[in-house]
């Protein structure tokens, strides 16, 4: 129902030595697609292109060659308000800070209407923030965790046929990361909602049906986490002793 | 006794449908229009003529009183003095404002110039906004004034407001904040056109343990201009903020100037300022809630200047 075919993402970029002008490949010819209803976990290491991919979906990034199909239609000429009002919603990894904007705001604008109860409502549903969030403003004063909370509200908001979560618990204490996982699990069951959350936590990468490992711009793998371990464990193991020198000069460049 | 042009500039600038309860002051072009006072609020025209006395009684709480001014005559320039005498321990809202209606091709203009004394314990909030209206082309020009003198843990809240349609504004801020006193100023300016507007803040710590929060949020659209200063000045242990921030959309342009001066070692003054465009992340956030660009442009400005 959602298919990325040869989806390609490239940056400017200028060579190191010559600096000559050229483009970096973030993400490379992928092709998936995404059944409805289903729950997908996108790991891989840091600067892999997951979020890249992610931000794709939503049109945040713009295509440089591929296509997006959703439900029979190319959605990769529509803006990113087009593609959320046609049912893919977007999660942001560090979400905006606004001065004066509320929890109110965003969760009227989400979910169309300014009414008290369809806003409690909400609130019920998602259950990690409480109702005296409401009148608080979306700004520098909040948490990193209360605000994580927030933009998770906004999206199960939307009642999104897609919604696309990235590293939704950064920030989030351990007792939240349980509750949150199965929410989405629960918003997954009950409105049949496409979930696609990028993460490093264990806790999303079990609850996933599909995992999709992203490594230098591709899908290395998709399937069940038991059949990505091998290569989850061979991530977790330093491929950069060279350069780094180890113990004799640490340098990380991992 | 109110046309229909005075209702809608009383309605923009006070919030009011008709004449208001209470103690009220109502001036039109440079004239009294009505008056009203209660018994805790007396109003009276100053000796020169040029301006009214507003005293409120000591320990006056949860009265209010408005005094906006409508102008609405061709080439008129109106000055007035208005002196605000809040008593000991009162706890009142005062509603000021003044609404320009141009119909012609000549300027018109309002300088309001408001002092406060207010009285020890007493507890004021002062809300002022001012707005142009009308089809005509003369120039709409306001420059209010404040002075404030505040005593031993008296507060004042102040939100100040000027949201479309003043050519020109020029706006001087001077207080003086006595020992636990707190002074709170909310300037929001949204300017459009050719429009210019301008504020002077002059703020002195003067006594022990007072507090002075400045915040102001510009909005500069078309070719328009705002310049924004704040003098803070620190004269004993006490703690001031100043939060300046602006938008700026088109070809607006801004000065943003908050200036500290700490004149005592226990002093605590902090400041932060911005001037930049709608933050990029602010309108992904807002589209990717299935807003379009203006409409998310809009609800962002909206925020902004509440």
């Amino acid at each position: 129902m959602l298919q990325l075919q040869n989806v390609t993402f490239k940056v400017p970029d200028s060579d190191v030595k010559t600096k000559l002008p050229l483009q970096k490949t973030i993400v490379n010819d992928v092709s998936f697609t995404f059944e409805r209803g289903g729950f997908y976990a996108i790991t891989g290491p840091n600067g892999s292109g997951k979020t890249s991919l992610a931000k794709l979906i939503m049109g945040i990034n713009e295509l440089s060659s591929g296509k997006i199909v959703f439900d029979g239609q190319d959605i990769s000429p529509l803006s990113i308000h087009e593609r959320s009002n046609a049912g893919i919603v977007y999660g942001f990894q560090h979400p905006a800070r606004f001065k004066g904007t509320t929890f109110r705001d965003l969760l009227s604008i989400a979910a169309g209407t300014d009414d008290e109860e369809t806003l409690a409502r909400i609130i019920a549903r998602v259950g990690v923030c409480s109702m005296s969030f409401l009148d608080k403003p979306v700004d520098s004063k909040l948490s990193g965790g209360e605000i994580k909370k927030i933009e998770l509200a906004t999206v199960i908001a939307r009642n999104p046929k897609v919604a696309i979560y990235d590293e939704p618990d950064t920030g989030i204490d351990l007792w939240t990361i349980g509750p949150m996982v199965e929410l989405l699990k629960r918003e997954q069951k009950e409105h049949n909602t496409t979930t696609i959350v990028v993460s490093h936590n264990k806790a999303f990468l079990e609850a996933a049906d599909t995992l999709l490992l992203v490594r230098k711009g591709r899908i290395a793998y998709s399937g069940d986490l038991k059949g990505a371990m091998p290569m989850l464990e061979d991530l977790s193991v330093c491929t950069f002793n060279e350069p780094c020198q180890g113990e004799n000069d640490a340098r990380c460049y991992r | 006794m109110l046309d229909a042009t005075d209702k809608l500039v009383l309605k923009e600038v006070a919030g009011l449908e008709d004449i208001p309860k209470g103690a009220y002051n109502i001036r039109k072009n440079g004239k009294l229009l009505g008056r009203e006072v209660s018994a805790n609020i007396n109003i009276e025209s100053n000796e020169k003529g040029d301006g009214i006395i507003i005293d409120i009684k000591p320990g006056t709480k949860n009265e209010s009183v408005h005094i906006p001014v409508i102008l609405s005559q061709a080439g008129l320039h109106d000055v007035v003095y208005n002196t605000f005498i809040v008593g000991e321990n009162a706890d009142v809202t005062i509603i000021a404002g003044c609404g320009i209606h141009c119909g012609g091709k000549e300027s018109e203009g309002h300088s309001g110039i408001h002092e406060f004394k207010i009285k020890a314990g007493a507890k004021v909030k002062y809300v002022e906004k001012h707005i142009a209206l009308g089809k005509g082309t003369g120039r709409r020009i306001l420059n209010p004034t404040t002075k404030v003198f505040m005593e031993k843990n008296s507060q004042i809240e102040m939100e100040l407001t000027q949201l479309g349609g003043v050519d020109e504004a020029r706006r001087v801020n001077d207080a003086v904040v006595g020992e636990g006193a707190t002074l709170i100023i909310t300037e929001r300016v949204m300017t459009d056109g050719d429009q210019i507007a301008d504020s002077k803040n002059e703020i002195e710590l003067a006594g022990t343990g007072s507090k002075a929060n400045i915040v102001a949020r510009s909005v500069i659209k078309g070719n328009s201009s705002q310049d924004f200063f704040v003098n803070l000045t620190a004269k004993a242990k006490c703690y001031g903020h100043i939060e300046c921030d602006a938008i700026i959309m088109d070809n607006g342009i801004n000065q943003t100037v908050p200036a500290l001066r700490a004149l005592h070692p226990d002093a605590e003054l902090t400041h932060e300022a911005s001037i930049g465009k709608i933050a990029n992340d602010q309108l992904m956030k807002l589209m990717s809630l299935g807003l379009d660009y203006d409409a998310a442009v809009n609800r962002i400005i909206q925020g902004f200047l509440r």
